[in-house]
């Protein structure tokens, strides 16, 4: 290399960097268009990828976000959600009832149910399906089934079999509780609540994680792990009506910025989880928006303060610091990717109060709060928050906007683990960033972990506020017994209230996700299982090619 | 030297690099007077739009917002200072180094030179990035990662060669010299000679050779920084600003074009002015190993 080069080589590369950056290449929408069929067409591969592995396909022990998406199009369940979210429709199960007194289910198996190589799903399938559940090792949905009578016996290994799941007849499973449990029917919606075979989970041993036995609407044809797993459309599923594509191919460990490069070439029929810059470039592009869904998860972000300790003690000192935050900020620093939040349960849960406003941005406000608790000249605190860059940039911001209220915040980064534990703890920090991501969507799931007394442990703690509120206590067991979802939700409504103004956390947002799909792609995301594409179908050609632009 | 002087003023892309030299260099130093905003000050009431996107120049922001709202005109004038003080100290470590063993393998000749010659083929069997890539690491590793010591220390380790080979060449000419003979035969020792004798003869072609390694160290500060080995964030460094803006080509290409031209002008420029003294004293040794 001769010393004048690199200027020659700089000067070059500056040159078609301003041409590639200057002009606007030709085509910055969708390279496709829909084919114009009116009616869902069957055949075709879908491809989609995710950014982190699937970890296994044993319904029973999987349980994260990516496992879930490959779950849930292997495996069926009694009931599932609704598209909608809320309601509860049939599924494995033709219908079901549940006794007066709410203790005990009955769940009527569909005919014609089957497993992929065609041989009948029992009731009894269904019941072996939750004994794993409780009685498997580290079964991460063991917890859930706890109200079935026995059910304590089996995850302590002292009983095998469990005396609340017996069957009626070849068709009929029988779930007996304890005590009433609302949100039963939430919880079997979930993959590990699958039938499954006795003889299958003996056979296949410790590749069982290999190799699913499926009673959904696909099946598996192979997985190379950590790179590509290949589902195919299961020949004996029981309303073959419902599916339309042949096979899903879903591409693991894929970057997002991989994943949208491949999606513009056309390589992916759909992308979700952009990264910043690909997400503001697809909502710059008018053609880009009628291909863009946005759906707000089962979650909630915000800063849990420790009310037991000074200055979070006085609520009119969390009441200052929910009216010192600006939630535009945030939301601008998140890509408008927000919604604002008055409280734990996001939008469209059950019991969440859609009249209550979130608190304003309202400086004097919070200013004339901490005058009144005997904070005139504004107060000094530290401010835990996690070492990812999203939560860095939030809490940068809530940093600004809290100094305009007078209150100097030190922000203490921290390793998500560390913060975790340390947070969990009574004598941890007092004031850190928080987020609570639902296992299932009832709110049962929300505030009973993070607000009830009962949920405060001395390491570990869930309720990590260490709120007690004796009231809050007796609304949430009050909801709890309650079958009638609409008194229910009442009740929830109730505890939204106070929480509100107690203000343990400062409420800050609900994070929304967001996909996009190629023109051709006829779906649309499941607002509790986001990306399900069991039903989607493609609006190609004869010829099976995407139509271009 | 006067006759250098008209060369170089009669060599108008000499002069040119010289203005922007200049340029830069006023830039560097009047940093904080050429821009009110804080570079590092993140605005997201102002400086982001409603889906949090960086804005586009506008009178606020004469190059625009980064995507965290802060002012990219304050960030390539502070990056100005950061890039022009890390190459300045880059090449002072260089021309120390490569002076000195220069001087003293051209003067001592025989083994001493063959060893150190050797060793500075050794240096250059190395391709320098890749060198200067594997001690900016290692340099982090080292306590030194909060300030811009590894960046330059990185760039002086291993930029110091071509100043060593030609010195050392110019050296051995001298060394054959009548002056030399007579100032040994009067008396004069190693370190009076070295001083009083080689240094002001070689000033010439090291200020040629220290004007190109400057836009060379300049470069290679811009591409640490750009593999996230430079300065550590939140000091604004083109090359760093260039790594972060380049996803967002297509949304707000502001973010590469500024510090990119930023870049392409200091380096031109700086090369520029080395080319220009070169042929200014017409050191033909400089034309030569300018080679690497």
């Amino acid at each position: 290399m001769t010393a004048r080069s690199p200027a020659v080589a700089l000067a070059a590369a500056g040159a078609i960097a301003s041409l590639a950056a200057g002009c606007s290449p030709i085509d910055r929408g969708p390279r496709f268009r829909p084919a114009g069929n009116t009616a869902p067409r069957d055949g075709g591969t879908l491809r989609f990828s995710v950014i982190e592995q699937v970890r296994t396909l044993d319904p029973t022990t999987g349980y994260d976000e990516m496992t879930n998406l490959a779950t849930h199009l292997l495996f069926d369940t009694l009931v599932d959600f609704a598209p909608g979210g809320l309601e509860i429709m049939p599924r494995l199960a033709a219908r079901w009832t549940v006794s007066d007194d709410g203790l005990v289910y009955r769940f009527e198996l569909r005919p014609g149910a089957a497993f992929s190589d065609g041989t009948p799903i029992t009731a009894a399938h269904a019941g072996y399906g939750l004994e794993r559940a409780l009685a498997t090792p580290d079964s991460p949905s063991a917890e859930y089934l706890a109200d079935l009578a026995g059910a304590r016996d089996v995850i302590a290994r002292k009983a095998t079999a469990c005396a609340g799941i017996t069957t009626d007849g070849d068709r009929t499973l029988v779930l007996t509780l304890v005590r009433r449990n609302p949100a039963l029917l939430s919880i079997l919606t979930m993959s590990f609540a699958t039938p499954q075979r006795p003889e299958h989970v003996a056979a296949a041993g410790d590749q069982l994680r290999r190799r699913p036995d499926a009673t959904g609407p696909f099946e598996l044809v192979s997985w190379d792990e950590g790179t590509r797993l290949v589902l195919r459309r299961n020949p004996h599923y029981y309303d073959p009506a419902r599916v339309h594509l042949d096979a899903i191919v879903m591409l693991e460990n894929v970057p997002r910025d991989t994943q949208f490069q491949m999606f513009e070439r056309g390589e992916l029929d759909t992308a979700e989880k952009l990264a910043a810059p690909d997400y503001l470039f697809v909502m710059s592009e008018p053609a880009w928006q009628p291909y863009i869904h946005r759906l707000v998860g089962m979650n909630a972000f915000g800063s849990r303060m420790n009310v037991t300790r000074k200055p979070f003690d006085d609520r009119r000192v969390r009441q200052a610091l929910n009216y010192a935050l600006d939630k535009r900020h945030t939301a601008r620093l998140l890509n408008a990717t927000t919604v604002p939040a008055h409280g734990i349960l996001p939008p469209g849960m059950l019991g969440r109060d859609a009249e209550l406003a979130p608190y304003p941005h309202d400086v004097a406000r919070a200013r004339a709060l901490l005058a009144e608790a005997g904070y005139p000249g504004g107060l000094d605190v530290d401010y835990v928050t996690t070492s990812d860059e999203e939560t860095q940039k939030v809490a940068g911001s809530l940093q600004s906007d809290l100094a305009a209220a007078g209150v100097r915040v030190q922000i203490v980064v921290m390793s998500w683990a560390t913060w975790q534990t340390a947070v969990g703890q009574p004598g941890g920090p007092a004031f850190s960033f928080t987020s609570w991501s639902a296992d299932f969507p009832d709110p049962v799931n929300f505030l009973d972990p993070r607000f009830h007394a009962r949920s405060i442990k001395a390491a570990d703690s869930t309720n990590d506020s260490f709120y007690t509120n004796p009231e809050v206590d007796a609304l949430l067991d009050a909801a709890r017994a309650e079958l009638d979802q609409a008194r229910r939700a009442a009740l929830y409504r109730r505890v939204e209230r106070i929480l509100y103004d107690d203000a343990p956390w400062i409420w800050d947002y609900h994070r929304m996700t967001t996909e996009v799909v190629q023109p051709y792609v006829h779906y649309a995301p499941h607002a509790i299982w986001t990306r399900d594409y069991s039903s989607a179908w493609l609006d190609v050609g004869l010829d099976g090619a995407p139509v271009p632009r | 030297m006067s006759r250098a002087r008209a060369r170089f003023v009669a060599n108008r892309g000499a002069v040119l690099g010289a203005v922007l030299v200049i340029g830069l260099l006023g830039i560097a130093l009047l940093a904080p007077v050429l821009s009110e905003n804080n570079p590092l000050a993140s605005d997201v009431e102002h400086g982001l739009s409603e889906l949090g996107a960086p804005l586009p120049p506008s009178r606020d922001a004469v190059l625009g917002t980064d995507q965290l709202g802060r002012d990219v005109w304050a960030r390539v004038v502070t990056g100005t200072r950061t890039s022009l003080s890390i190459a300045a100290i880059a090449t002072l470590i260089a021309l120390v180094i490569g002076v000195s063993i220069g001087l003293v393998a051209g003067y001592a000749g025989g083994a001493v030179d063959s060893a150190l010659m050797r060793l500075v083929d050794l240096v250059l069997a190395f391709p320098l990035l890749l060198l200067a890539i594997l001690l900016a690491a290692l340099f982090r590793e080292a306590e030194l990662s909060s300030s811009n010591a590894p960046v330059f220390l990185t760039l002086g380790a291993v930029g110091w060669t071509t100043m060593a080979r030609v010195v050392r060449g110019k050296a051995l000419v001298l060394a054959r010299s009548e002056m030399i003979t007579a100032a040994r035969a009067l008396g004069a020792g190693p370190a009076r000679i070295l001083v009083r004798h080689f240094l002001p003869n070689v000033a010439g072609v090291v200020i040629v050779v220290a004007a190109l390694v400057f836009a060379q160290n300049l470069l290679a500060e811009s591409v640490l920084s750009y593999l996230g080995l430079g300065p550590a964030p939140p000091s604004p460094t083109w090359g760093h600003m260039l790594y972060e803006g380049r996803a967002y080509y297509r949304t707000a290409p502001h973010l590469v074009l500024a510090p990119g031209i930023a870049i392409v002008i200091a380096v031109v420029a700086f090369h520029l002015v080395g080319e220009g003294l070169r042929d200014a004293f017409d050191a033909r040794e400089a034309r030569s190993a300018g080679a690497r």
